[in-house]
């Protein structure tokens, strides 16, 4: 094995294994919640045990608004990953670690502290996510545009904010990238705001909602003709469907209530002609897994609810934030300024290398969308290519597991013995160019 | 506040209530619409819907395995440094930190105008002044704007509903 801990560190999700492996060896929540009928505060993996009733649990994050803003709270999540799930000794081991663009100094030198003082890593390479979204993509399709032209696009939705970044020859171009404060997170927690309007209240429910927002939402290729669909009444309405809360006793966790009727929806833009099927990169996403079992016998204690045109209201936030009440360009534009910032030569370039990646592009038909917002606003003698990652949440993480085993890998790093030397600020340099 | 408004609030969540004197602080402002907007945009970034999200508790250690601990007591004893313990302690007498307190801290708008920075990343606001509009009760095309906060309904039925639960909730 490997003696490289590779981990992409996101605001929601800790994604950690070995470098040269394909794929991480967890996915946990990067946070610890204490449930309502317990005093203990249950860390990462402990939090997906499917006994664990989640219901209204307290929850703390190290990351504020995309960034490291409790280095202890981080710290203890790191110690439980490292010594419990990953079981490896610091001392002789080489952390690959990713860290948001335009990290503060401070937030940077407070990691580093962490990852030499506390647990005494041998060595540590510092990344962005989109020079590592870059680099894998690029291997996957070593005679493909972005492998050839060394140039990609990298939209990143993820769980506090989204990126738009030009990456050059394996680097992200800093002065490219734009940033909308809008990620997985809001989006749920708009979801909570319209059912608890609407129906039952689920405001302490981020466990729960999350779930919801994974089975149920999807981006609308129409929103007018959708929101008409979603007012007709019983067989009609093409969006209802029914979410059943867990009740603590026969149910540790909420489930779609009948998938069949929640994917009715997908019959409704299969048979547009402007949308040729197989051609497309993209796969849809089947959402609904539930066990039959589960959906026997649902009482009807009121214990659940109906969606109909939340369902695409939430994802539309991404496209169209202004409309929900935030002064932001949507991603669309968003991508535009950010190719705009580059030098003109590479906008053909961008356009045509767009690279989706992040949690939030896993809503059905998101890249059909954003290409057909994106189309109108880009000089017509440009192509508009969208290709979304395989797997938008492992994407990083891949890239990582892969420069990692890379033979350059070990000179590219910072060492225990040059921090002490160096200090976080100097040695922080060597990670650009 | 009136008797009914005071009990219509009552019967909303628990939640609600935390958050309203936190928000109550925010809203100083005179403009009730600018206020719901920033009430709203504060609301959908916060864990525990708007309850603080950085608090260090003092339960913070009991949370950690067995393991853990033991790990962790091996690696502050061998680099002299404080225990975790004592650093968390260290901290909860802070006042918790939130990433726009580091990010003024950082004074990023004294570094020269070529240098990228987080605040030079920001999209920024939408090239179109056009905008859609969603009754925020109920979600279909909304063409009438609460006079008192700014928030969009559709319809007399949604109006009511907005009165009794929504408007102005978080100056309450
Ligand atoms: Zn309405
Ligand atoms: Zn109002």
């Amino acid at each position: 094995m490997s003696n490289v801990v590779v981990l992409d560190n996101g605001g929601g999700l800790l994604k950690a294994g070995f470098g040269g492996e394909r794929d991480p060896t967890c996915v946990v929540p990067n946070c610890t919640a204490r449930p309502s009928s317990s005093k203990k505060w249950l860390l990462a993996d402990q939090l997906l045990s499917p006994t664990e009733d989640l219901t209204s649990a307290t929850l703390r994050r190290p990351f504020d608004r995309g960034h490291l803003i409790n280095p202890d709270l981080q710290s203890s999540l790191w110690a439980h990953l490292f010594t419990t799930i990953l079981k490896v000794h610091p001392p002789n081991t080489s952390l690959l670690l990713t860290e948001p663009l335009f990290t503060l100094p401070s937030i940077q030198r407070s990691v580093d502290e962490i990852i030499f003082e506390d647990f005494n890593f041998k060595a540590l390479f510092v990344s962005d996510s989109p020079s590592l979204v870059h680099l894998y993509e690029a291997s996957r399709r070593p005679y493909g545009l972005v492998s050839k032209a060394q140039c990609s696009l990298v939209v990143d939705c993820g769980f506090s904010f989204t990126h738009a970044a030009p990456v050059f020859q394996n680097f992200t171009l800093n002065y490219g990238v734009k940033r909308m404060d809008l990620g997985g997170k809001a989006l749920t927690n708009y979801l909570k705001e319209l059912v608890s309007y609407r129906s039952v209240n689920v405001m302490d429910e981020s466990f729960i909602m999350d779930d919801v927002k994974e089975k149920l939402c999807f981006v609308s290729l129409d929103v007018q003709r959708d929101l008409k669909i979603a007012r007709k009444p019983g067989k009609d309405n093409m969006f209802r469907c029914t979410y059943v809360l867990p009740d603590g006793v026969t149910y540790m966790k909420g489930f779609v209530k009948d998938p069949n009727e929640a994917n009715r929806y997908l019959a409704l833009d299969a048979s547009d002609p402007s949308s040729p099927a197989g051609e497309k990169e993209y796969v849809e996403q089947q959402v609904v897994n539930d066990k039959p079992q589960d959906r026997r016998s649902v009482d009807l204690t009121k214990n659940e609810f109906t969606l109909t045109n939340e369902r695409f209201l939430v994802p539309e936030m991404i496209f169209r934030p202004a409309d929900l009440g935030m002064n932001q360009a949507g991603l669309a534009e968003c991508i535009v300024r950010s190719v705009n910032s580059c030098h003109p030569h590479l906008h053909p370039v961008l356009y045509e290398s767009i690279i989706l990646t992040g949690g939030s592009t896993l809503f059905p038909r998101f890249a059909e969308r954003l290409e057909k917002e994106l189309r109108p606003l880009v000089p017509d003698e440009f192509q508009v290519k969208i290709t979304a990652q395989e797997d938008p949440i492992l994407g990083v993480w891949r890239g990582g597991s892969l420069l990692a085993s890379s033979p350059d890998f070990e000179a590219m790093c910072v060492t225990k013995a040059e921090y002490e030397e160096l200090g976080s600020a100097r040695c922080r340099r060597r990670f650009l160019h | 506040m009136d008797e009914e408004m005071s009990n219509s609030l009552r019967r909303m969540s628990t939640r609600t209530r935390k958050v309203a004197p936190k928000m109550a602080a925010a809203l100083a402002s005179s403009d009730n619409r600018t206020q719901a907007i920033l009430a709203r945009l504060e609301a959908l970034e916060n864990d525990n819907a708007g309850l603080e999200s950085v608090q260090v508790d003092e339960d913070d250690e009991a949370s950690l395995d067995d393991d853990d601990q033991a790990y962790q007591k091996k690696q502050s004893k061998s680099t002299k440094r404080k225990t975790r313990q004592a650093k968390a302690l260290e901290n909860a007498k802070k006042a918790p930190r939130t990433f726009l307190e580091l990010l003024q801290e950082a004074n990023l708008e004294s570094l020269p105008p070529h240098i990228p920075t987080y605040l030079r990343a920001a999209v920024g606001p939408p090239s179109s002044t056009a905008r859609r509009h969603f009754c925020t009760v109920c979600g279909f095309s909304a063409n009438y704007t609460c006079v008192q906060c700014g928030m969009r309904f559709c319809s007399i039925r949604c109006q009511t509903i907005h009165n009794d639960t929504r408007c102005l909730k978080f100056v309450a």
